[in-house]
């Protein structure tokens, strides 16, 4: 299901306001934003310009103070927050600087888990996760837990976990931040992958060679978007 | 009157009495028994320590000098029955037919029938009578009282006072593990913020992680619960072996009834839950980003 005109999440003029001891934080502001269906869209700008929580209200994962965000057609802020995880769930694929995987959990489980959650036979989302994993080129390695794995291993088995149950959007926050040129250049061509074989991107970063990769360049300032290149 | 819960094989025709302070209590020897020498019953304890046995033979008097000491056949030993109210005192005693204590404390002065006693100790051979036997006795004998010692009449006898005691000891202890229980457990949820960040990133709803969270704080207060009971029920034995050989006493001293072991159930499992809600709930009023980086 795609919203109006065929875009996956549309803001009109957010802003997001923190309350804060020593007075509100102003983090976006005014931002109108469209996400096309498998587009490439980069995120770039100085520390604390916004860009992250941009992302994540992108995200469903936090709310506007002001404006309007509709995802596939639904108001965001007309969500419960029950609503909103299952959007974030079945429609959404996260990915962090720090791969946030379950360190109790094996590749293959930390990959089963959002299935699981949505409601997937047990045989039907272990044949995927490893299916994702051989994806991610991680096959060999569905057994071992994330201790037992590399940085760009650990980004790679939260990619496939971002991709777990096929969402159309896939957010990435800095996903190369915590890794090496070498690695962080993999994790950059899986992610390219990623967006070829259809999915939306969005990737918030500092690296300009990662932005280099996306067809639409938002570069933000003190929270807004101060310009954009497409390539 | 007091209603013994297992049969004795002298029942109602023996009295009771201490030897401790009214008997002076001399072993014979068997062939110096009188042909119609009475029988009676010796505490286990008596037994033990004067070293007697069935079919011993024994002169007891009620004076140290031995005035006036009767000769009696020991028919039997016996445990006697446990009294709270004498812990401490090893209960040295003999158990004999009414006449023959008459017998042996009636002043040689005193014309037979004059005397009288204070109290006795009735058995009955079924204890579930005692209030029915009560009743009758005290509206057959105007003067005298029975009451059976099953109960307490009195709500400020020791006992009453003593339970109220630990009452109030047990609920003080119970607010003190549960603010204990609360600190530990809002440790140990804080202990998986970030596995707890990742879910709700995920997107598991609140609720959702609320109820795991509380099944599995039902499942560890219902397993501490039962390790709990077990470890009771295990120094139940241990505690009443040590007191009853510490004070020579049948008494028990600890209990674990099956009120008890629920009382324990029906508090510990809502408490173990309670506390695990409240500190997650507390841990996930804050978003998912947040709990994730540390």
């Amino acid at each position: 299901m795609t919203g109006v005109n065929g875009v996956i999440v549309s803001a009109d003029r957010i802003t997001r306001i923190f309350p804060m001891p020593a007075g509100p934080v102003v983090a976006v502001r005014d931002v109108t934003l469209q996400v096309a269906p498998g587009e490439h869209i980069a995120i770039r700008g100085p520390s604390g310009c916004g860009k992250s929580t941009l992302l994540h209200m992108l995200g469903c994962v936090d709310a506007p103070s002001s404006g309007s965000l509709v995802f596939e057609g639904r108001d965001i802020a007309a969500l419960d927050d029950r609503a909103r995880s299952l959007l974030r769930l079945r429609h959404i694929g996260f990915v962090f600087q720090r791969f946030f995987l379950l360190p109790m959990l094996t590749a293959a489980e930390n990959v089963e888990l959002p299935q699981a959650e949505a409601g997937v036979p047990a045989r039907e989302r272990r044949r995927r996760s490893l299916e994702l994993l051989e994806y991610v080129g991680l096959g060999a390695r569905a057994d071992h837990r994330p201790s037992q794995l590399s940085g760009g291993e650990m980004q790679r088995v939260a990619i496939a976990r971002a991709l777990a149950n096929r969402p159309r959007l896939l957010l990435a926050d800095e996903p190369t931040g915590e890794l090496d040129q070498a690695t962080g250049e993999q994790v950059a061509a899986l992610l390219d992958r990623v967006n070829a074989d259809g999915t939306a991107l969005v990737i918030v970063t500092h690296d300009p060679a990662l932005a280099g990769r996306a067809g639409r360049v938002l570069t933000m300032r003190d929270g807004r978007i101060e310009g954009e290149v497409r390539q | 009157m007091e209603a013994h819960n297992r049969n004795e094989p002298f029942g109602l025709k023996f009295s009771t009495f201490l030897l401790a302070a009214l008997l002076a209590l001399t072993a014979v020897s068997p062939s110096a028994q009188a042909p119609d020498v009475p029988s009676i019953l010796v505490s286990r304890q008596l037994a033990a320590r004067e070293g007697l046995t069935v079919g011993d033979e024994m002169r007891l008097a009620t004076d140290v000098r031995g005035e006036r000491s009767r000769t009696f056949r020991i028919a039997g030993i016996y445990e006697p029955t446990p009294d709270p109210m004498r812990l401490g005192s090893v209960p040295l005693s003999v158990r004999m037919h009414l006449p023959d204590l008459l017998a042996l404390t009636r002043d040689a002065a005193v014309p037979a029938g004059t005397e009288h006693v204070e109290a006795i100790n009735v058995a009955l051979a079924d204890p579930a009578d005692a209030e029915t036997f009560s009743r009758d006795f005290n509206a057959r004998a105007p003067g005298a009282f029975a009451r059976p010692t099953s109960r307490a009449t009195d709500s400020a006898t020791t006992f009453v006072v003593l339970e109220r005691f630990h009452a109030a000891i047990a609920a003080v202890t119970v607010l003190a593990a549960t603010v204990f229980l609360l600190a530990l457990t809002v440790m140990l949820v804080d202990e998986r913020r970030e596995t707890v960040g990742v879910l709700r990133l995920i997107g598991l709803p609140v609720r959702r992680i609320l109820l795991q969270v509380l099944v599995e704080g039902v499942l560890v207060a219902g397993l501490g619960a039962l390790f709990g009971l077990l470890l009771a029920l295990g120094s139940e034995g241990l505690i009443n072996r040590f007191f009853q050989w510490r004070y020579d006493t049948a008494l028990v001293f600890v209990r674990i009834t099956p009120r008890v072991a629920l009382i324990c159930l029906a508090i510990a499992v809502p408490l173990g839950a309670v506390a695990t809600v409240v500190a997650s709930w507390a841990l996930l009023r804050r978003g998912g980003l947040r709990l994730a980086r540390r």
